[in-house]
């Protein structure tokens, strides 16, 4: 029999991100009717012959059986646990060797836009700004793609900070304004009256509104107009972004929100997309214990909805 | 003027960074490995130390470690600079004693910068 040091059930589950092992006692309990169960059967067989022999044998055996169950469970979780750190090895140096690259091409760009800014001229300054777009959407693709490995590993860990939404809306505005301006579209945030800090991970929630936002950017028309509203309802923060554009065809309706779906009607026209920003949204927002929705008619525009509950502890 | 060592083994992003606090008047210092890194902190003594965590000889944890048992330099505050994938390889440096942390793909030049100054508390 293998002895386990350093176990511990609830650590090796949530690195697996297994549910059922979320609350060991569940597999306590199920241990004690395993237990309960085979005493019970050993009643049964040894009540009718008076032998203490037969009594002995079989809750030998029961206690047999029931060491080697759960010996292999502990074997097989750990088995599990080792291929998964190593996947985790993998993301790790894999992540940092992707992106360092765009990292040394974002801060040079940087460096010579503090120093040599006002000698150089529009056009240069222009072809600047197309690689810096570029290199963003390098790291955001990245970033995504890391993402989506850990979610498929059940790895994926969000930051519990306070956070202020409507910061986070201007910010994410302020990124896609290019983009915005380059589409001709106008983009409107309204917060009617106050909106109390949520608990939640600052970056991940931007990455959300920043998906939506982008999406709305994207598949609206020329001349367009994004409207992103943050309210208060109930006990929940709720928010919105709405958009004039192509919509998404009824057909398509239910596969909006899994991995690498881009709807027919928008692939006929724009290429660019990985189809992986609703997918990781619904992750992010379900992860945060939230909820995730949209409206839509095709031809007139699509609202993306999410909820977050407003506690103001972690 | 505050003196900031940047320990990272990229020479690139190590002098974009030095060249970009030197702009900001800042005191700068490199070091491209974590041996070198302890050693200069320890002669040094700077306000605020940047610190990469995957480094040749001696990785950031190992630099944390022995920054912090070593009365001279346990006050040092120790801003992570990391392109780590999951955010325990973080928690396990600040767990260590590191004051925070920033990955570095997700940050502006100018982000770094303001970071440091609410660090240390400078306007």
């Amino acid at each position: 029999m293998v002895i386990i040091n350093d176990f511990n059930i609830k650590k090796q589950a949530d690195e697996l991100g297994i549910s059922v092992w979320k609350t060991p006692s569940f597999l306590f309990i199920v241990m004690g009717i395993v237990v309960m169960a085979a005493m019970t059967l050993v009643y049964f067989i040894s009540r009718d012959k008076s032998s203490p022999e037969l009594l002995i044998l079989s809750e030998i055996i029961v206690v047999i059986v029931i060491m080697s169950i759960g010996n292999s469970v502990i074997q097989s979780v750990e088995q599990i646990a080792k291929v998964n750190k190593m996947k985790s090895d993998f993301i790790s140096i894999v992540s940092h060797q992707l992106k360092t690259p765009p990292t040394e091409i974002s801060w040079e760009i940087e460096l010579l836009l503090a120093e040599y800014k006002g000698e150089l001229n529009n056009k240069q300054l222009e072809i600047i700004s197309s690689i810096s777009e570029a290199n963003r959407r390098i790291v955001k693709l990245t970033n995504d793609l890391l993402d989506v490995a850990r979610f498929d590993q059940g790895r994926f860990i969000l930051n519990k900070e306070k956070i202020n939404i409507a910061e986070i809306i201007r910010e994410v505005i302020q990124n896609n304004l290019i983009m915005a301006q380059a589409n001709n579209v106008r983009i409107e945030f309204s917060n009617n009256g106050t909106i109390p800090e949520i608990i939640g991970d600052k970056k991940r929630i931007g990455v959300v509104v920043d998906n939506f936002l982008t999406n709305a950017i994207k598949y609206t028309k020329e001349k367009g107009k994004v409207g992103i509203e943050a309210r208060q309802q109930g006990d929940n923060l709720v928010v919105s972004v709405k958009d004039n554009g192509v919509g998404i065809p009824e057909s398509q309706k239910d596969k909006v929100f899994d991995k690498f779906f881009r709807s027919d009607n928008v692939v006929k026209y724009n290429t660019e997309g990985s189809g992986l920003g609703l997918y990781i949204a619904k992750k992010i927002i379900e992860s945060s214990k939230g909820k995730i929705w949209f409206d839509t008619k095709e031809g007139q525009g699509s609202t993306f909805y999410f909820s977050l509950p407003i506690m103001t502890e972690a | 003027m505050a003196k900031i060592l940047v320990v990272e083994d990229d020479m690139n992003l190590q002098r974009t960074l030095i060249e970009y606090l030197k702009k900001e008047n800042f005191e700068t210092l490199g070091a491209s490995n974590g041996e070198d890194g302890v050693i200069l902190a320890k002669k040094e003594k700077p306000d605020l130390i940047l610190l990469d965590i995957v480094l040749p000889r001696k990785n950031g944890y190992e630099v944390i470690k022995e920054l912090k048992s070593d009365d001279n330099t346990l006050k040092i505050p120790i801003v992570l600079l990391t392109n780590l994938g999951s955010y325990s390889d973080v928690e396990k440096a600040l767990n260590l004693g590191a004051t925070t942390y920033l990955v570095k793909a997700d940050y502006k030049l100018e982000e770094v910068v303001a970071k440091i100054k609410e660090i240390l508390k400078i306007n």
